[in-house]
């Protein structure tokens, strides 16, 4: 461990202040940590937590006013209960069955008739989920305990759906969002003028006051620009739309950012070895590359020990979801060993 | 109708390195890495640590194409350590304190749960 250590994690790394903490809905401060840490933890909450949606919709019977898209449209987006999906779904992708299987999906169906003079909706309670399905319950939370609506039948009209929820991610198709919004916030006086406020006469009386001002100090009458200055508190918001929990959803961001990082280590070494004996002929590569490329130098055996044991438990970025558990626990040893390894 | 398949954004191809490493010839100690099905999320953390790393001299990253899913990490280092040593260190640091954050979230968040317990189930 050289000074760099000292300076920069030395001390004691990311600090939270959890400000709100509900069952759909975490707000909380982080700081000590930069912009884009605090960022890249907002965006793979958003765009990188898998979480189970409807993808495919086989439609038996559909006389109701609205086209089988429109309603496969309306099915995808309900949230589907989601929680520890790693250790209980795997990708479809990387099922060894062909089209779809219980280990890769959950079944729903759908069957409703409008059978009297009056109107029937049709709620996301309505969905049935297969017998033994580990997951995949409309997520409800509403007083009335109904969901939201899928569709309205008239008399005579009726639905029959099968419908296949599959584990995805954000980045494919929006409905695998686990979060509705994230607030993201620093700097509420704007102090670093990363902000350019739009005013008629006058920005101060014009803009109204962000709800985090109370936690920072205002700026003092004609204080200097501070040219050096960082953003180092950020205010984070996690609404979730029910599917996960909001602090499993952070949970696993870190969780899919480490697994980002490990590879980033395992990808550096790969190259190393490749350029390494391209590179030595040249004689222009250094002890360092080589302890790489031949992974026998005993001052490498931390990254080493980084690459090797974390491939154990993730065999690829997305093969590992069902056996991820036991090999992922080691990699990050020393701090995954104590009361929150969650058995991840 | 020719829109590209949306999991190709994150869905390596077959023969496909996560990581490809292109030494900088006209200046010393610098790589140019080439990251494959990966964006701003990792380009701009790993940026940020290695500026951190006083044996850094440069960081950057860009992103070439809008609609292709890869960017370009070059990193230039003082001659006490070369690219990759730089990047691999910065990698762990950077899973060193997602750790840290990971678990004082949990121990802030189990703290926070058992002093408004009535606020659970919404």
């Amino acid at each position: 461990m050289d000074g760099f250590d000292m300076i920069d994690s030395g001390t004691d790394g990311p600090s939270v202040t959890i400000r709100k903490a509900e069952a759909s809905h975490a707000d909380f401060v982080l700081s000590n940590v930069d912009l884009a840490f605090a960022n890249s933890i907002r965006r793979i909450i958003l765009a990188e937590v898998p979480t189970l949606a409807i993808d495919l919709v086989e439609v038996i019977s559909n006389s109701s006013v609205l086209p089988d898209e429109l309603l496969s449209h309306r099915l995808g987006l309900i949230p589907l209960d989601s929680t520890n999906i790693d250790d209980k779904l795997l990708y479809t992708r990387d099922c060894d069955c062909d089209g779809y299987c219980e280990r890769c999906s959950v079944v729903l169906t759908l069957v409703a008739k409008c059978t009297g003079d009056q109107n029937v909706t049709v709620y996301a309670r309505d969905l049935a989920v297969a017998a033994g399905a580990q997951l995949g319950n409309p997520v409800i939370t509403d007083e009335a305990q109904k969901g939201s609506i899928i569709c309205k039948l008239r008399k005579g009209q009726e639905l029959n759906l099968k419908c296949i929820a599959k584990k995805g991610i954000a980045k494919e198709h929006a409905k695998w969002q686990p979060c509705a919004a994230v607030a993201f916030e620093y700097d509420p006086w704007n102090k670093l003028k990363h902000v350019d406020y739009w005013y008629e006469t006058d920005a101060k009386a014009e803009w109204p006051k962000s709800a985090n001002a109370g936690w920072e100090e205002p700026p003092l009458e004609n204080e200097p620009f501070d040219y050096n200055a960082v953003p180092g508190k950020f205010y984070m918001d996690v609404e979730t739309v029910g599917s996960l929990p909001p602090d499993e959803i952070l949970r696993q961001g870190v969780k899919y950012l480490q697994e980002k990082l490990a590879n980033v280590i395992a990808g550096v070494q790969k190259t190393a070895g490749a350029t390494g004996t391209a590179a030595s002929a040249d004689g222009d590569i250094n002890g360092m590359e080589d302890g790489y490329g031949g992974a026998r130098s005993p001052d490498m055996g931390d990254a080493n020990g980084y690459g090797r044991n974390f491939n154990d438990g993730y065999v690829t970025p997305y093969g590992g979801a069902g056996g991820g558990g036991a090999g992922a626990q080691t990699p990050f040893g020393g701090y995954g060993g104590g009361g929150y390894s969650n058995g991840w | 109708m020719n829109a590209p398949d949306r999991f190709e954004l994150f869905i390596m191809q077959d023969g496909e390195e996560k990581i490809t490493a292109v030494d900088e010839t006209r200046v010393p100690n610098c790589v140019v890495f080439t990251f494959v099905k990966e964006d701003h999320t990792l380009g701009n953390l790993l940026r940020s640590q290695l500026l951190k790393d006083p044996k850094v001299v440069f960081a950057g990253y860009k992103v070439p194409h809008p609609l292709i899913p890869n960017f370009e990490l070059r990193v230039q280092t003082t001659d006490e350590t070369n690219p990759r040593a730089a990047l691999i260190k910065a990698s762990q640091d950077l899973i060193k304190d997602l750790t840290i954050f990971r678990n004082n979230f949990t121990r802030e968040w189990e703290l926070k749960k058992m002093i408004e317990p009535q606020k659970e189930g919404i």
